[in-house]
């Protein structure tokens, strides 16, 4: 191609026209990756045509098939990056709300301190790098980046509207748990791996944490699959068009609130890590750079599970009688806020449970209301009420 | 449009995800200090010397919910199986499936009406 301006390399074309366009449906992150791949691109495609004429290296960069592979390396880095900033946004609010209710200022770091949590991430970066002798290192180390990417891997597939989605998947919300409650497996593996009589306790304590919400969990997800047919998460969240399934499934609904609360390992459910009685559970022996990842670990569970609440009860990204808006995404965001204040609240009111006291309660009382739950919603399903 | 290429941006996903926490880790070697000492390689115990190896056989006391737990994870997956095709049932199915979970629930009601006897 001769050169005439720059316009000859970008162009900012629909990306759904893309040859190799791999979505069925228009995507935001892939569309910002491929025009910012246009512009990088383009600009680099422009100067090596600039230096020598009419070669083939320029044409090559904004070919549709160079576009397609650059532009889904770039959606899945802006998909991670906003995943990040969610994240750092909910450790604010958190420290933010914990403060004020213990009557301090909480962060003051930056506007509003917001950038306290910055500091801090960048402060692990600096710290010592302490590995005891006596641990196993491999799964020492194995452990702890497959807690971590696990939980960032299913945070990341979360959509935030039906047109910011790495996949639509047909099995969607199976995917996403799934992935979900691999956790306490790896958190015992590397409670093990540590050598640390502590971190052992700690690591049994999550194993026994999950045997008592987990099957609660996947019986109040029977119950919203049964009243919509489907896995699909845009199934799931179009089915709640017209009313929320908080609403003939309350009692559904404020269980699986709970059991979300434990399988986020968040106070009152910490048992595992419960820093008053065994130091720091199971990451006493991980220290500086590790611990700061396994914290942030956390907070993108804590992610999963407000998602998982908004998304199978509270309508994901429409607004009851209204539909659709102009930013799903933003609905979707406002949703995971309200009901990540509300972690917060019931870590600052309630005092940390007893393990026998979970599992009594996990079997005793959350299962047979799960049971109770998913017995009134096939009554209403035959019943033709919903 | 074939199945390989839309599961193309999750492996790519995938390799970020579960790459982000070795390469945070790799990448803050070059700012951290690196001194160690005895004293820090020893595993912690609030300040007292560790007496023998913690990798010992643990007895953990939810044995018995372990044992209804291993059985009634795999129950409740089949039940989600069963609730994504219940438009498609008819009644006498319905009934069928809501009786194989009520014996189900008396088995694990009996268990752990006799749970104190089990628990170990």
């Amino acid at each position: 191609m001769g050169y005439d301006s720059i316009l000859n390399w970008v162009t900012f074309d629909n990306p759904v026209n893309n040859a190799f366009y791999p979505f069925e449906v228009y995507n935001v992150p892939y569309d910002i990756g491929a025009k910012l791949w246009e512009l990088i691109g383009g600009t680099l495609a422009w100067l090596i045509n600039l230096l020598v004429p009419g070669n083939g290296v320029s044409t090559w960069l904004v070919s549709d098939a160079v576009v397609n592979a650059l532009a889904i390396i770039l959606m899945v880095i802006v998909i991670f990056a906003v995943g990040f900033i969610i994240n750092l946004t909910m450790i604010w609010q958190e420290r933010k709300v914990l403060g004020r209710g213990m009557d301090r200022r909480g962060t003051k770091i930056g506007p509003l301190g917001y950038f306290q949590c910055v500091g801090d991430g960048l402060k692990t970066f600096m710290k010592e790098n302490v590995v005891p002798k006596d641990v196993d290192k491999k799964i020492y180390w194995w452990a702890l980046a497959l807690v971590i990417g696990t939980g960032v891997l299913a945070a990341c597939m979360i959509p935030l509207s039906d047109r910011w989605f790495i996949m639509d998947f047909h099995a969607g919300i199976l995917t996403i748990y799934a992935l979900f409650a691999l956790a306490p497996f790896f958190i015992l593996g590397a409670s093990w791996a540590q050598n640390n009589k502590y971190s052992m306790m700690a690591g049994f304590r999550a194993a026994e944490l999950m045997i008592s919400y987990e099957i609660p969990m996947l019986l109040l997800m029977t119950a919203v699959i049964l009243q919509t047919g489907s896995f699909n998460i845009n199934g799931i969240v179009n089915a709640q068009s017209e009313m929320w399934f908080m609403i003939p499934q309350f009692l559904g609904f404020i269980t699986f609130f709970i059991c979300a609360v434990a399988e986020s390992e968040r106070a009152p459910f910490d048992l595992a890590e419960a820093e008053s009685e065994l130091v720091e559970g199971w990451q006493t022996e991980y220290a500086g750079m590790k611990w700061g990842l396994i914290m942030l670990g956390d907070y993108f569970r804590g992610y999963i599970c407000c998602g998982l609440i908004v998304l199978l009860y509270m309508g994901g990204w429409l607004l009851p009688g209204i539909g659709g808006t102009a930013v799903p995404e933003l609905v979707f965001l406002a949703k995971i806020f309200v009901v990540f204040f509300f972690f917060i609240l019931a870590r600052l009111a309630i005092p940390r449970v007893r393990i026998d006291q979970i599992l009594n309660a996990g079997w005793k009382v959350l299962m047979p209301l799960s049971l109770i739950n998913l017995l009134l919603v096939v009554l209403m399903q035959t019943g033709g009420l919903i | 449009m074939s199945l390989v290429v839309s599961y193309i941006p999750l492996v790519v996903l995938a390799l970020l995800a579960l790459g982000f926490a070795p390469l945070a880790w790799w990448m803050s070697r070059f700012l951290r200090p690196k001194k160690p000492t005895a004293w820090k390689q020893m595993t912690y115990e609030c300040g007292s010397e560790p007496i023998g190896e913690a990798n010992v056989q643990f007895r953990f006391q939810y044995y018995s919910f372990g044992i209804i737990f291993l059985i009634f994870d795999q129950i409740a997956t089949f039940f989600l199986i069963w609730a994504v095709a219940f438009g498609a049932f008819s009644n006498s199915a319905i009934l069928w499936g809501l009786v194989f979970m009520m014996l189900l629930f008396v088995g694990v009601a009996y268990a752990l009406k006799r749970e104190e006897t089990i628990w170990i």
